[in-house]
């Protein structure tokens, strides 16, 4: 019997248990083997349950008639199926749903990881005791938790590979090679060269994280192909046993918009992240990734790529694994029925005040705190407890307690350092993946393929959003303030001779008092302009201000320069002229910037004109919302992808394309085109109409509110 | 997302789009002065969704008539205050 401390990289399901890849403190990095059991349950009707026995009885499984919880239903009497082949469960299940299809099936497509870390208490990337015998696992026990605040870093080995280029453009022709301080290039001229040297790179570094760009869908499927025609075998596994995991392509719809998604490599015993095709790595990095895989149980490899939806589910199994309640192949709760007088009452979402349209000095933006996640833990909203008086504690309140106090304890640390101090970065990152899974736990309480979700309990959630926004708006009328703005949680205040941030904290106080919901200032803002609709100057829009924090800090929302489809060009220019009227103390200096905001747009315009704007700042990205073929009149993003599926690209919906606005027949000018564009043929009077709209909308507050002439 | 009924926006929308023909009718100086009621309306978006009515457009003729008591408000104070300045 041997004992090692590591931490644990990821768990994967055998036909005779499971294998674990742990990082031993010595630096050692272990392939261990453990039995693992695993369990099904099945409820129904007691007849065919008695067949589904008779069924498995033949198989390698062991069977016992127990109860158990259903989360909606209560106790169930069921048939628990337990198998020593964690490898085959799917397998098993698709015989028994294929001969017995209207039982109930419950924990069958729980993921490995969860079902390891609910029976062992350990988590991944943590920190645990393992006793050994041989490569067998006899014991193992944690020695840290997910909700740890500063956890032991671990010494990962990352290794990042990059072509020099997008390969969708291009052919790359040197993959950049990092390791450490280390930087070099391998040639793609030849791949016998090529894979020779990558090989010898792959078995002296062994590293535990290859972290590539374009690595999912150029890289990886090159190595494969490459590596079959040469005859030089290549494993990127660590896993000598394993081959790597592919997965295709797909383009789904979900908030709106069509989104793409390029096919994944997967890798065992160590990671493999493409930075180019991982869901929110550009919003939170590896550590943000990581963070999520030690609080979900779902791996880093997949973390990175998924929705934080995914995660949030994750946590609930979890949660119901470690309380006994079933987990049910599909979501059973329907919406309950209402009269129509219910469902006004009900369907609503958050509170959205129409702001005071123009500039206004001296405002300050308070923010409640994770406010929705704070009401279901606050007043037990999940599920199965709404409607419900004094009900036990609630599944989702359950998986959300920790998540939410490990936020606001970062939250609070970062408020408390230096910005320049090299920490921030690290726990900024880790709030911000935090923050997503708390963001999309509201949106699953609603969502109809949510396993644990009930619309009910999310028309609850903002239902009392709405009462608290307006409890927290009666408290700071009684205080003399005026209202400016209200945004599902956030406020934006005034009162005369308030300017201080302390000045506010009586307010956020007595808000906090009401509300029992915690409430933080975000700024006070010098000016602040709220705009109007482009369409009718009297129509005030929620969401679209700018404005200047004392320290000359600009906070944006809603204008050109966070719209991804705007052109660098255009931002950039918009962003200086923030930055000139940021300059400005008050409403009356704002207008005495204009002027140099005017000259500023000038100056642009001739740089344009005599052509020496790059022309990727003029690049103009959008989304193709539908196959090429299903445009009637083609959208510009369409017009550009008929020019380069003429050289042989395919396109999904949900891809990007990239193009400049060109006086030509189509009027764009697709960029990745072999030729470029003759900048004598750039359409500037559609670009000056673009930066025009951008600097019409920072300088509009200033202007009072004109009456056509001989109106009456 | 994920809603059932309409919002109070897409309501006004609709509302306004119905009317067209009457604006359409109306003197170019009175179409300003008939948009400026909607616009009254949109101001109180919050307020009619909360009052949860059946027949939400009255909230919003209510948010209109609202407007204009504010205006007349406002009004009467500048007369007042110029009142004074002049006997002053």
């Amino acid at each position: 019997m041997t004992e090692v401390i590591g931490w644990l990289l990821d768990v994967f399901a055998e036909e005779d248990g499971i294998t674990l890849w742990v990082l031993a403190e010595d630096g050692e990095r272990l392939h261990l083997r453990m039995d693992f059991n695993i369990t099904l349950y099945v409820a129904g009707d007691f007849f065919l349950l008695r067949q589904a026995w008779k069924y498995l009885r033949e198989k390698n499984v062991r069977l016992e008639r127990t109860a158990r919880r259903d989360l909606f239903l209560g106790e169930r009497d069921v048939m628990a199926v337990t198998t020593p082949d964690p490898a085959n469960i799917q397998k098993l299940f698709a015989d028994l749903q294929r001969q017995f299809p209207s039982l109930d099936y419950y924990d069958v497509d729980i993921p490995i990881t969860l079902r390891f870390i609910a029976q062992t208490n350990t988590h991944l990337l943590g920190r645990c005791r393992v006793i050994l015998n041989g490569e067998w696992v006899q014991t193992i026990e944690p020695l840290s938790s997910p909700w740890e605040i500063d956890p032991t870093p671990m010494p990962l080995r990352i290794l990042t590979l990059a072509p020099e280029c997008n390969p969708a453009v291009r052919k790359p022709k040197q993959l950049h090679v990092k390791y450490n301080q280390r930087e070099y290039s391998l040639s793609l001229e030849s791949p016998r060269p090529f894979l020779i040297g990558l090989k010898a790179d792959l078995q002296r570094i062994d590293p535990d994280l290859i972290l590539t760009d374009y690595g999912d869908t150029w890289l990886f499927p090159l190595l494969i192909q490459w590596s079959e025609e040469t005859g030089i075998e290549l494993n990127l596994n660590r896993d000598r046993e394993r081959t790597v995991l592919t997965r295709k392509a797909n383009s789904y719809f979900a908030y709106g918009q069509v989104t793409y998604r390029g096919a994944q490599a997967h890798l065992f015993g160590r990671w493999h992240i493409d930075r180019k095709n991982a869901m929110s790595f550009g919003e939170y990095g590896l550590e943000g990734a990581m963070e999520q895989a030690r609080v979900t149980g779902i791996g880093v490899q997949e973390m990175a790529r998924k929705s934080p939806g995914a995660g949030i589910t994750a946590m609930q199994m979890l949660t119901a694994l470690r309380n006994n309640i079933m987990v049910p192949l599909q979501k059973q709760q329907v919406e309950g029925r209402k009269t129509l007088a219910e469902l006004i009452r009900a369907d609503h979402g958050g509170l959205i005040y129409q702001p005071i349209i123009g500039l206004h000095g001296n405002v300050a933006q308070i923010d409640f705190s994770s406010m929705y996640p704070a009401i279901m833990v606050k007043h037990n909203i999940s599920p199965e407890t709404v409607g419900l008086e004094d009900a036990p504690e609630g599944l989702i309140p359950k998986t959300l307690r920790l998540l939410l106090e490990k936020r606001l304890m970062l939250k609070n640390i970062l408020s408390d350092l230096d910005p320049r101090d090299c920490r921030v970065e690290i726990l900024k990152a880790r709030a911000s993946a935090l923050k997503w899974l708390l963001v999309v736990c509201f949106g699953y309480l609603g969502y109809k393929n949510a396993r644990f979700g009930k619309i009910e309990s999310h028309e609850a959630v903002t239902a009392m959003s709405r009462e608290l926004m307006l409890q927290a708006k009666e408290v700071a009328e009684d205080m003399g303030f005026t209202v400016l703005h209200m945004y599902v949680d956030c406020l934006f205040v005034q009162q005369e001779g308030f300017h201080k941030p302390s000045d506010f904290t009586p307010l956020m106080n007595a808000i906090e008092e009401k509300t029992g919901i915690p409430i933080a200032l975000e700024g006070v803002f010098k000016w602040v302009a709220f705009l109007a609709s482009k369409r009718d100057a009297r129509v005030p829009v929620p969401n679209q201000y700018f404005g200047a924090f004392q320290d000359g800090t600009l906070k944006y929302r809603g204008i050109e320069l966070r719209r991804r489809d705007t052109t660098l060009w255009v931002r950039k220019i918009q962003l200086k002229a923030l930055e000139i009227l940021a300059r400005a103390n008050t409403p009356r200096e704002f207008a005495n910037r204009v002027p140099d905001v005017m000259n500023l747009m000038e100056d642009a315009k001739r740089e344009l004109r005599i052509g020496r704007v790059p022309l990727d700042e003029l690049v103009i990205r959008q989304r193709l919302s539908q196959t090429i073929e299903a445009y009637k009149t083609p959208s510009p993003a369409a017009h550009a992808a008929l020019q380069l599926q003429a050289h042989g690209r395919q396109f999904a919906p949900g891809q990007s394309l990239e193009f400049l606005f060109a006086r030509n027949g189509t009027g764009v000018h697709a960029w990745e085109l072999e030729e470029a564009l003759d900048s004598g043929k750039l359409d500037t009077k559609r670009y000056y109409k673009l930066l025009d709209r951008a600097i019409q909308t920072v300088i509009d507050p200033c202007k009072p509110l004109l009456m056509p002439e001989r109106l009456l | 997302m994920g809603r059932t009924l309409v919002t109070i926006t897409q309501l006004l929308n609709e509302t306004e789009a119905n009317l067209s023909a009457f604006r359409r009718t109306l003197r170019r100086s009175d179409q300003y002065i008939f948009d400026g009621l909607f616009a009254a309306a949109r101001r109180h978006i919050a307020a009619i969704g909360q009052a949860e009515s059946l027949l939400p457009f009255e909230s919003a003729l209510l948010a209109m008539l609202l407007e204009q008591s504010k205006e007349i408000a406002v009004l009467e104070q500048k007369v007042e205050e110029l009142i004074k300045k002049n006997s002053g």
